[in-house]
């Protein structure tokens, strides 16, 4: 057992942002910017040091976990909140790979970034995002992590707009901002519902477990169901607005405006997950909420569905990656919704390093044909760039469930489980009786169809950017060059874990590691849900086979396809459309549907509302000022006499205030004085 | 013969009457500020002379605040001379009657 305080790890980042902000800020005069190997070396040392912190704890950690609280933050009747942080299995799963990655992909911007004017001001972000993210895993409350929450959407629209000259990528920040917001107030009265529930603590990790199962052992279930209901509803739409699921998943196509990095950092493999974290977080509620549930399983499995045939459509190769990406956590959220939330958290950790190393593929390729995102101005890069196309082959067979690989392993035990855990529902008709749905073989076969997609559209990414002939002009492909190492090594050791990163819960030969790691932190939540899903035991080799079938299927149509097929020259330019909503994605029109409402309310309170009150405003104004006016006509102009003027006043006032307290009397000799006016004025009238 | 409190609140008065006088009547702009210091001061005589009246234990925060508000009035001093100074310069004359540049 080390004794690393927990602290330490979040202030590596926050002291990097620190920093590298400072050098930002001074060298924004200079012409030629902070010296780029120093910004560059400080901007991964933090991470790295974050990392080694994280690795040392992860190795010493108790099976209870480590808790740790600094100070408290917020205390009075209603609410308890504390600053601390925990450490356990599902925080360490996470901080490794956040940390990890974080580490890796500064790295390679290093090489990608090389002559950006804003080099200093992007690791400054790029810490402070990481920084963020471990205050939301590490948290030990909900608060902090919605303090983290928040600090990773600041991060995102910070990244999203960096190149910021560009109008469009201002809006697509934008958009990802507001559309998250949308997504945040889910989170927050899901907060207040659980404290109307649960008390001033409950926000505390273990005080919600321990509150939860007293609820279940206690049968007190029923009395607070509807409400519980209510909060789980609630806290699922603040991860549909982070991680990109129906209704909020708009935000992220847009969001591949800002550099390749931050997508492949932010919007794939760490901040886009942190919904399903919450999920696995507060899985000890979930798994008592069938109806929730099976919301979740559904929404995800449109989501997957929905954003996987999008993804056949488009032709920028980082949009590709977002569907996909869009659709691998639906993937994770279908998990989520029969209970298996380590299933959930596995697949999680292995799309993080194969979508990290198809996005920074992705980026080389973009580095290497200088800022070209068009497929279909690609084509041949195999021979050109065979260390790209390598690791991005390789992330490939991952992300298609090739046997072996990393998502084959987590893809196929999320398609056992759905058909293992997946209820079976008892749906009445219209016209009386009713039918048993098998909502688990529902949820499979719309999950292995999805996989089947997943192949032919990634496919279709890999042929048109790796094989045939290249499209573009002459004089680019002279250019055509092979990263620099800097970007290499980082895309090698992720395919590294892109292969292997599976072997920690192999099934089928026996390895439960990743699993067993994971049993402490989650509480028990699946054996609750299980007992209530009633499960049925399966034959996890059929699904492997059929998995496995599914992929090579897609990977053929894939081949039948796009591999000899002309394309076409594009007419359109190939540049990300900023907020301009691609015909496939209905969801934005939708989306309009709820603001127009909106800005109508909007125009009232600007025309009515707002006018009237300044109209109100400006007669308070106008009357004081004409009363300003007249008193200062009462000013003598000289210095003396005004200071003297002042000083009768004040002791008028005390002289009036203690004789109308009656604290001095009034003397005699004003009243004789009333009372000679009186008769000397009732003599003249 | 005892010190009564009410000969310490007649002192005080005397004090602050002289102070305010001063203040009012000069033109001198130095004089001016030294009477308000006078004044104050006097006021931080009332205080602890009501503060004499109680028993020994309650009489305690009628004696320490004045020693605040007397470390207060220094730093006001110091803000009021530095302006006086300023305004010196830039009018090349302490008389209070001189400064009418910012009548209504």
């Amino acid at each position: 057992m080390t004794n690393l305080p927990l602290w330490l790890i979040p202030l590596f980042p926050l002291l990097g942002t620190i920093l590298l902000g400072t050098i930002a800020v001074v060298s924004s005069g200079s012409k030629k910017g902070a010296a780029e190997n120093i910004v560059g070396g400080l901007a991964v040392i933090f991470p790295a040091m974050s990392f080694a912190c994280v690795t040392v704890l992860a190795c010493g950690m108790p099976e209870s976990g480590i808790r740790e609280t600094l100070c408290n933050w917020i205390d009075f009747p209603l609410l308890h909140v504390d600053i601390g942080f925990l450490f356990d299995g599902l925080s360490r799963i996470m901080l490794l790979f956040v940390t990890g990655i974080g580490t890796l992909i500064a790295l390679y911007s290093i090489g990608y970034m090389h002559g950006d004017r804003g080099f200093a001001r992007f690791f400054a972000y790029i810490n402070l995002f990481l920084f963020s993210m471990i205050v939301l895993v590490l948290s030990d409350n909900l608060l902090l992590t919605f303090f983290g929450w928040e600090g990773v959407g600041l991060c995102s629209y910070l990244l999203i707009g960096f190149w910021n000259k560009d109008l469009k990528n201002c809006k697509a920040a934008n958009k990802a901002f507001i559309v998250n917001r949308v997504g945040d107030i889910g989170f927050l009265l899901g907060m207040l519902c659980l404290l109307s529930i649960g008390g001033a603590a409950v926000l505390n990790y273990d005080i919600f477990n321990q509150f939860m199962q007293m609820i279940l052992n206690g049968g007190h279930l029923d009395l607070v169901f509807t409400l519980l209901t209510l909060t789980g509803v609630l806290f699922f739409v603040g991860c549909t607005g982070k991680s990109a699921q129906i209704p909020l998943l708009t935000w992220l196509p847009d969001a591949m405006a800002g550099p390749t990095p931050v997508s492949a950092l932010i919007h794939a493999a760490t901040m886009v997950t942190s919904g399903v974290y919450l999920v696995a977080r507060m899985g000890k509620m979930f798994c008592m909420l069938p109806e929730v549930l099976l919301l979740i399983a559904f929404v995800g499995m449109f989501t997957a569905l929905w954003a996987a045939i999008t993804g056949l459509f488009q032709n920028d190769i980082k949009k590709v990656l977002a569907y996909s990406t869009i659709s691998q956590l639906g993937y994770m959220f279908m998990a989520a919704g029969v209970c298996a939330f380590d299933a959930s958290i596995f697949h999680v950790f292995t799309h993080a390093f194969f979508k990290a190393a198809l996005f920074l593929g992705a980026g080389a390729v973009i580095h290497s044909l200088a800022g070209e995102q068009d497929m279909r101005k690609m084509g041949g890069l195999l021979k050109k760039t065979p260390v790209t196309a390598c690791v991005m082959i390789f992330a490939f067979f991952a992300i298609v469930g090739f046997p072996g690989f990393a998502g084959f392993w987590s893809k196929d035990l999320i398609l056992e489980k759905l058909v293992s855990n997946g209820p079976v529902i008892a749906m009445p008709f219209a016209l009386g009786g009713s039918v048993n749905v098998p909502v688990g073989m529902i949820l499979y076969v719309v999950g292995l169809a999805t996989a089947v997609i997943t192949a032919v559209y990634m496919g279709r990414l890999i042929i048109m950017t790796f094989f045939g002939e290249y499209r573009g002009s002459k004089e680019s492909e002279a250019h055509i060059h092979e990263a620099p190492a800097v970007m290499l090594i980082p895309m090698v050791v992720l395919t590294f874990g892109s292969i292997f990163a599976g072997y920690l819960w192999a099934d089928m030969i026996g390895i439960t590691f990743f699993k067993d790691s994971l049993a402490a932190a989650l509480g028990g939540a699946e054996a609750v849900g299980e007992s209530i899903l009633s499960v049925h035991h399966v034959n996890p080799v059929l699904f492997a086979v059929l998995g496995t079938l599914a992929a090579l299927l897609g990977m053929f149509i894939a081949w039948r396809v796009y591999a000899n097929k002309k394309i076409p020259t594009p007419k359109d330019s190939g540049a990300p459309e900023g907020s301009a909503a691609a015909w496939t994605f209905v969801w934005d029109y939708i989306h309009v549907g709820f603001v127009f409402p909106v800005r109508v309310i909007a125009w009232i309170c600007d025309v009515v509302v707002d006018k009237f009150l300044q109209a109100f405003q400006w007669t308070l104004g106008a009357i004081g000022e004409i009363l300003g006016d007249g008193a200062s006509t009462f000013q003598v102009r000289r210095v003396r006499l005004q200071l003297a003027l002042s000083i009768t006043g004040v002791a008028l006032i005390v002289l009036v205030a203690l004789f109308a307290e009656g604290i001095v009397g009034i003397p005699d000799f004003v009243f004789k004085l009333i009372d000679s006016v009186k008769s000397l004025l009732g003599r003249v009238i | 013969m005892e010190l009564q409190p009410i000969f310490i609140q007649i002192l005080a008065l005397a004090i602050f009457a002289v102070g305010i006088i001063v203040a009012i009547s000069r033109r001198n702009l130095f004089f001016v500020l030294m009477g308000i210091e006078l004044a104050l001061n006097a006021v931080n005589l009332s205080f602890v002379g009501f503060a004499k009246t109680l028993p020994a234990e309650a009489s305690l925060t009628g004696q320490i605040v004045p020693l605040f508000s007397i470390a207060i009035a220094a730093a006001e001093a110091c803000v009021g001379f530095a302006m006086v100074i300023l305004i010196f310069r830039n009018r090349e004359s302490v008389d209070a009657d001189s400064y009418s540049n910012m009548r209504g």
